[in-house]
């Protein structure tokens, strides 16, 4: 189950990236056409998120204290000091920001170029956010990785 | 002021709820950042967060959440307006001041 939660987890952060990137794409040709479309993608970006959030924050608060023992005995504490410290706090950056684009799409930014630079704006950083927090997730992974392969198990390789 | 003179300055301003929970969003990006290091610093906040949720990590997350809120509402009540580009502007800069603040505190530290 552990597994379940800990491949969904940025599954759904990819996910909230891609509804980013077509929320950035509606609203660049926001029309009275694709007011629905807008909406459908800052909704999907919030859910997407949200549930990110939800399922790493579960995998880290309850499994990733034996991972972390692992990394920090490896060649690559760093994957734990940095990275992940880092990533566990800036992960709240794109959350409000997904939280935030609801709110914003409400409106009719077809006749509002202000609401629209606003919106492309949180748009482009859950996007910019969302691939580090996916590159530090992979960062992270190897580090168990390669302390796993540091002590010779075998098959860690 | 001219009807083309006042539509142009109505296009420029987003409205209340975005400008209200869009410096809201700016200010609880900036504060989760705060957070993040006056907890690393002083074990004891560390602590006091953990024994709320379980973890700090939740009930950090949970407070950004109400502060987003809060002041989102505080604002909205109170009638904030901004002009999209300074909007955009706050919201930019707090994720980069922020996201950076974090890096460089956790490289330093």
């Amino acid at each position: 189950m552990s597994d379940i939660i800990l491949f969904a987890h940025p599954t759904f952060g990819v996910f909230g990236i891609l509804a980013a990137v077509w929320l950035l794409v509606e609203v660049l040709n926001a029309s009275e056409t694709n007011r629905a479309r807008i909406r459908s993608a800052s909704y999907a970006v919030a859910i997407c998120i949200v549930l990110a959030a939800l399922l790493g924050g579960y995998w880290y608060t309850v499994y990733y204290g034996a991972e972390k023992a692992i990394i920090v005995k490896g060649p690559w504490p760093w994957a734990h000091n940095f990275v992940m410290e880092t990533k566990e706090h800036l992960f709240f950056i794109p959350l409000i920001l997904a939280l935030y684009l609801p709110i914003v799409s409400a409106q009719n930014l077809a006749r509002n170029k202000a609401s629209r630079l606003v919106t492309m704006t949180v748009a482009a950083f859950v996007v910019l956010n969302g691939l580090a927090i996916e590159g530090g997730g992979a960062i992270i992974n190897y580090g168990v990785k390669v302390a796993f392969v540091h002590t010779g198990i075998k098959g860690a390789e | 002021m001219s009807n083309l003179e006042a539509n142009a300055a109505g296009r420029s301003q987003v409205d209340g709820a975005t400008a209200a929970f869009g410096l809201a969003a700016a200010i609880t990006i900036l504060f989760n950042t705060l957070l993040a290091w006056v907890k690393d610093a002083y074990d004891p906040l560390n602590t006091f967060m953990a024994s709320l949720t379980g973890h700090h990590w939740r009930t950090h997350g949970i407070a950004d959440v109400i502060v987003f809120l809060v002041l989102g509402f505080v604002f909205l009540s109170q009638g904030v307006k901004l002009d999209g580009v300074r909007l955009a502007v706050y919201l930019a800069g707090s994720c980069i001041i922020a996201g950076g603040g974090l890096a460089l505190w956790f490289v330093l530290v």
